[in-house]
């Protein structure tokens, strides 16, 4: 069921929405299945502890400029088993609200959790098509599976395709990429790490911010060293050479070093000077203050000699 | 081995807490007992101790969607509501949703309007399976620092009379953005006429010297509580595949850029406040010996 998408669309997908769905299903997940520390509700689960996985259902909503779809928020619906589809007056007024605050905002799609897409949801995908002509289908695996690399998340196209001589909608996969503006990106940052924000001295603060770094650049020194090994192996002939993979590195390699210019270099060391100055304000503050408290401290253990009424010397 | 002792050393001092695998039984927290909150409900610890409420918890997409809202905002103040639900002497802020509200700091009954917007949001979460209270508000103070104004006071008191339990929490965007951590504070009033006994240090801001008259007059009226993050095992698991893609970010973001207006701002700022020190200074130098020198180092601390 799943092949590449052929539409052209990039996606960008943003974190929000990511802890979104995976606060919904968590939610659900855990009202199913209570707490053994409740004296009533032990007694009916009884000793299996069977985790029962539901599946939630919701709706993604964002902005698509020309050939870009940005996801951006999402909210949880109603899934009616009857008609199995969703809940369409629940989906109005809850697109209402959400409309006042976020007025940019449109339905791009929905989403659901599971392990992989199946025939049931093409019925649910369809249903969407009246608000959005090609709704996206987000899905969400949340099985904890620690061998895992990638994100279980995939995005979802439907396409027409002929099967059998008859055209029909099937979900074909798309490729995405995260997005984040910076507030996003410092709050998980800040979540998934768990820095502390109360009362952090600076030394903590500043070692967090370099551990940060480090991982950046060890992530990025790995992907290098990867792509290194890869060319090695070209070059002794063990992997078959691939051309369009070796354009795409020498283009790469051309555009480094990034920036050579002379108005770049000015503009650098402005900032690094002005940088500098605040460090030496902040500096000359602290050291004014700092003698400040000793002259007092002087003139305090000295105070016999103005008792007299004789002037001291203050500054 | 040197290295595992200087390890050992570091961490102790600095309180690093060991990162356990999550586990499914952290999620449990996300459990809505709805017989025990109508219990506490009915009972109002509360009511009694004016200093009840010391620990706020936050979960990672409350944080998440407060601070996206906040910086959405630009310059202008935004506000929020908050989901949650009590648990002994700590809130617990599952969510939180935006007002389609535009703050000035003059609209003392902001919330009048959103009132209705905040009933159809309820009910429909209860619908979804969202089945908490609202337990709090949020607004943002986009570069002036995290504290209660004058009208933030007197709404917090209000609110605290008449939907208790109730949480205020402000957000400043800009300074987060600039200094790359979460800038957020948790606060609740005392009720009116109140001294609280004991009065603890809190961390020093700077505070813009247009605000500062603000407040000083009302920061003896509250009181911080401490704030931590929760996230769920599944949370864990997804935010840390998330860093994979997550690094390139980190590395190209470049905070000097992004904040050259609210630098320079601040710098203003800061030479304004050196000239009034200056001022008091040398108006004081005319006055009495004693006294002046007991005023000299009570303005150069006070920024």
């Amino acid at each position: 069921m799943a092949s590449s998408s052929s539409s052209g669309l990039t996606f960008k997908l943003h974190p929000l929405v990511i802890v979104n769905i995976s606060d919904h299903y968590t939610r659900v997940k855990s009202q199913l299945n209570p707490p053994p520390l409740t004296s009533t509700s032990a007694t009916v689960n009884g000793v299996e502890n069977q985790q029962q996985a539901p599946r939630v259902y919701g709706c993604v909503i964002g902005v698509q400029r020309g050939r870009t779809v940005e996801i951006f928020n999402s909210f949880e619906l109603l899934y009616d088993p009857s008609t199995h589809s969703l809940d369409r007056p629940f989906l109005k007024k809850k697109q209402e609200l959400y409309k006042k605050v976020f007025p940019h905002f449109y339905i791009l799609g929905w989403y659901s959790t599971g392990s992989d897409a199946q025939e049931s949801d093409m019925h649910i995908h369809r249903a969407l098509m009246d608000i959005n002509e090609s709704p996206l289908y987000v899905l969400l695996n949340p099985a904890i599976n620690p061998t895992q690399k990638d994100l279980p998340v995939t995005i979802y196209e439907s396409e027409l395709h002929v099967i059998d001589g008859i055209p029909q909608l099937i979900f074909v996969r798309s490729s995405y990429t995260i997005e984040t503006v910076e507030a996003e990106r410092i709050s998980v940052d800040h979540v998934a790490h768990l820095k502390p924000s109360d009362g952090g001295s600076a030394a903590t603060q500043l070692a967090a911010h370099l551990t940060g770094i480090h991982s950046a650049i060890k992530m990025l020194n790995s992907r290098i060293r990867v792509l290194h090994h890869y060319l090695v192996g070209m070059q002794k002939g063990d992997i078959p050479c691939e051309n369009s993979l070796l354009r795409q590195v020498s283009s790469l390699l051309r555009r480094l070093p990034a920036i050579e210019s002379e108005k770049f270099q000015d503009d650098f060391l402005m900032e690094y000077n002005d940088t500098l100055l605040i460090t030496y304000l902040a500096m000359f503050t602290n050291c004014s203050s700092t003698m400040n408290e000793l002259v007092d401290k002087f003139n305090t253990a000295y105070d016999r000699h103005s008792r007299r009424g004789g002037r001291t010397a203050f500054i | 081995m040197d290295s595992t002792i200087a390890q050992k050393t570091w961490e102790l001092e600095n309180n690093i807490l060991a990162v356990e695998a999550p586990d499914p039984s952290s999620d449990f927290i996300f459990y809505y007992d709805e017989v025990a909150q109508a219990m506490s409900l009915k009972a109002k610890p509360w009511a009694n101790d004016p200093h009840f409420f010391k620990r706020v918890k936050i979960s990672a997409l409350a944080l998440l969607k407060m601070v996206i809202h906040a910086r959405s905002g630009g310059t202008i103040e935004v506000m929020g509501l908050m989901i949650g639900k009590t648990d002994g002497d700590a809130i617990i802020v599952m969510d939180a949703f935006a007002l389609p509200v535009e703050g000035t700091e003059t609209r003392v009954n902001a919330q009048a309007d959103a009132y209705e917007y905040m009933v159809d949001y309820s009910q429909t979460n209860k619908q979804a399976g969202r089945l908490e209270n609202v337990v709090g508000w949020y607004h943002s103070h986009p570069g002036y620092g995290c504290w209660l104004s004058g009208i933030d006071v007197s709404t917090q008191m209000l609110n605290q009379q008449f939907q208790e339990p109730f949480l205020a929490v402000v957000i400043d965007p800009t300074r987060t953005v600039s200094s790359g951590k979460v800038d957020i504070g948790a606060f609740r009033t005392y009720p009116e006429g109140y001294k609280p006994t004991d009065d603890p240090i809190s961390e020093y801001q700077t505070i813009p010297l247009n605000k500062i008259e603000d407040f000083g007059v009302h920061c003896k009226q509250y009181y911080a509580l401490n704030i931590s993050y929760f996230k769920s095992s599944l949370d864990c698991h997804l935010l840390d595949l998330l860093w994979n893609k997550y690094w390139v970010n980190t590395l190209s973001s470049s905070p000097l850029l992004g904040n050259g207006d609210y630098v320079a701002g601040q710098l203003s700022d800061l030479a304004e406040k050196l000239e009034q020190a200056e001022n008091h200074l040398t108006h004081s130098r005319i006055g009495p010996l004693g006294t002046s020198r007991k005023k000299i180092p009570g303005r150069i601390t006070s920024w």
